[in-house]
């Protein structure tokens, strides 16, 4: 890793199912930085992501993720890249058949933690940076479509994340919860967590003015000009 | 709306577990029964062969205790179950019990020879063996003739074999059958479960974590179908038993147990196995796959 960046791809090409999607894929991301994804349905966004979080192989050109090196990422240290990710995804939901705080604990628990009491301290504290620290009992159908993607946000930040990966996070919200989700996005990296927000939604992107990578006809600008 | 939603979500989740053991249980039931079956069949054909009785006549005029002393050395062979000495006279009540009329006084005299009835283990009871045995005793002087239905022995011998291999075949296809049966329920219930594993993943699980609880469950859900199955077939012995009391002869708990813990480890087995696999499989998978 040089310098603060976190993400950094080097002339990658992202294939998915044998189909190129992206050539010569140039990318990087400091710490600290929020940053709008964007581009049309199909346009490579999704695979984007992928190669990022491991889901999709790296077959030509250099990639750093959070410390990992994507050229030799094996199945193994999946995972353990993930874990220094915070996913945050439209298709991503919480789990339907447990509380607030057993989501949380879940995800905890699934990643190596093992002392209750410094569990129940982390929630505490991922809650209240998202503002529902009264809902931990809450099942998750009681909660509003906003304060879901509060938690799905608190679920991301539990290990500490290098960067936050988020897919639409607004995609079902009304304009004002969608504007609330931002700003707490981009309170998350002004603390030091990078933020890649993949959106389509040009009232958020007008709102926040922030860097622009696109993707367009197989090909990534870096520092699009939103238009 | 929503609260419904999620009430009949889990209670989806549990249907699809009891469906799953109870598949399961009856696959197993199936196995079960056919072990018994089989065991029963086995000591049926045992049955019938240690009843096989091979009279050894003795010449006229031999003395009582050189009978008994050929008798005890006959004891001695370790392919002998049982025998018994029939003396001349034992054979004439028998044969006046079963003609209803006394043909000594009749006759004046007493035509029978003493005999010793002679019945062999199962495993020896074939025909090449009971050939051996009697060509053996016939050297004895003491013998004057060994008598036994051939064609019985042949016949028991044969039957017992064509049923034995018709079953084992039965078994073995059966197996098969509960194998593919098994895996295809787990699999439709660990693909109710994919976007969960993915879920998983995505929060950085190891495979290991999160294949440990699926497949923790699925080893209690062949246990939980194996004890099902060992009651109904427990059921299924008490009732046959009622219908035939005969069956009391065959029965043998220690055999019968055999089979229960074999149902049980074939169901923990399948069961086991099965979800490992199916869980791998959506570990394996991209997320690109699961939408396909």
């Amino acid at each position: 890793m040089i310098g603060n960046s976190v993400i950094k791809l080097e002339d990658v090409d992202v294939y998915q199912q044998k189909h190129l999607v992206l050539s010569n894929v140039n990318l990087h991301l400091d710490k600290e930085e929020f940053v709008f994804l964007i581009g049309q349905t199909g346009s490579g966004k999704s695979s984007l992501l992928k190669i990022i979080y491991g889901d999709l192989h790296i077959t030509r050109g250099a990639g750093h993720v959070a410390g990992f090196d994507l050229t030799k990422l094996s199945d193994k240290d999946v995972p353990f890249l993930r874990r220094k990710l915070g996913i945050v995804f439209q298709d991503f939901q919480l789990l339907t058949d447990r509380s607030v705080e057993k989501n949380l604990e879940f995800v905890m628990k699934a990643t190596g933690w093992k002392d209750q009491r410094l569990i129940d301290e982390r929630i505490r504290d991922v809650l209240e940076k998202v503002g529902l620290r009264s809902k931990v009992k809450k099942m998750p159908h009681e909660l509003s479509g906003g304060e879901q993607q509060r938690v799905v946000i608190a679920r991301a930040l539990l290990n500490d994340p290098e960067i936050i990966l988020a897919d639409e996070p607004t995609g079902n919200l009304d304009p004002g919860t969608s504007e609330e989700i931002v700003m707490l996005l981009r309170q998350i990296s002004q603390y030091g967590t990078a933020v890649l927000m993949a959106t389509h939604d040009y009232h958020i992107i007008r709102t926040f003015p922030s860097r622009i990578i696109k993707c367009e006809n197989g090909i990534v600008h870096e520092d699009a000009k939103f238009v | 709306m929503e609260e419904f939603d999620e009430s009949s979500s889990a209670k989806k989740t549990k249907t699809i577990y009891v469906s799953t053991v109870i598949s399961i249980a009856l696959v197993l039931l199936m196995t079960g029964l056919l072990g018994l079956i089989l065991i029963h069949a086995k000591n049926l054909s045992n049955y019938v062969k240690e009843n096989i009785v091979l009279n050894i006549i003795v010449n006229e005029g031999s003395k009582e205790v050189d009978i008994i002393a050929l008798q005890k050395s006959l004891e001695n062979d370790p392919n002998v179950l049982k025998s018994q000495y029939v003396s001349k006279e034992l054979a004439a009540r028998n044969l006046t019990n079963d003609l209803g009329e006394d043909f000594v006084d009749f006759l004046g005299y007493n035509p029978l020879l003493s005999s010793i009835d002679v019945y062999l283990n199962a495993e020896y009871a074939n025909n090449a063996n009971i050939q051996t045995f009697s060509n053996q005793l016939s050297k004895n002087p003491l013998v004057k003739e060994v008598i036994y239905q051939k064609s019985l022995v042949d016949m028991v011998n044969q039957n017992i074999r064509l049923i034995g291999i018709v079953i084992l075949a039965f078994a073995v296809t059966l197996l098969v059958i509960a194998v593919a049966l098994i895996n295809n329920t787990i699999s439709l219930a660990i693909y109710s479960q994919r976007f969960l594993i993915k879920s998983m993943q995505l929060v950085g699980a190891t495979k290991g974590f999160i294949r440990k609880p699926f497949v923790t469950y699925g080893i209690i859900h062949g246990m939980l179908a194996g004890l099902i199955a060992i009651i109904l077939l427990l059921a299924a012995l008490y009732l046959a038993q009622q219908q035939i009391p005969e069956l009391v002869i065959l029965r043998n708990w220690f055999e019968f147990s055999m089979v229960f813990i074999a149902v049980i480890g074939i169901g923990v087995l399948i069961s086991g196995l099965s979800t490992y696999f199916a869980v791998n499989k959506y570990l394996r998978q991209k997320i690109y796959d699961l939408y396909r």
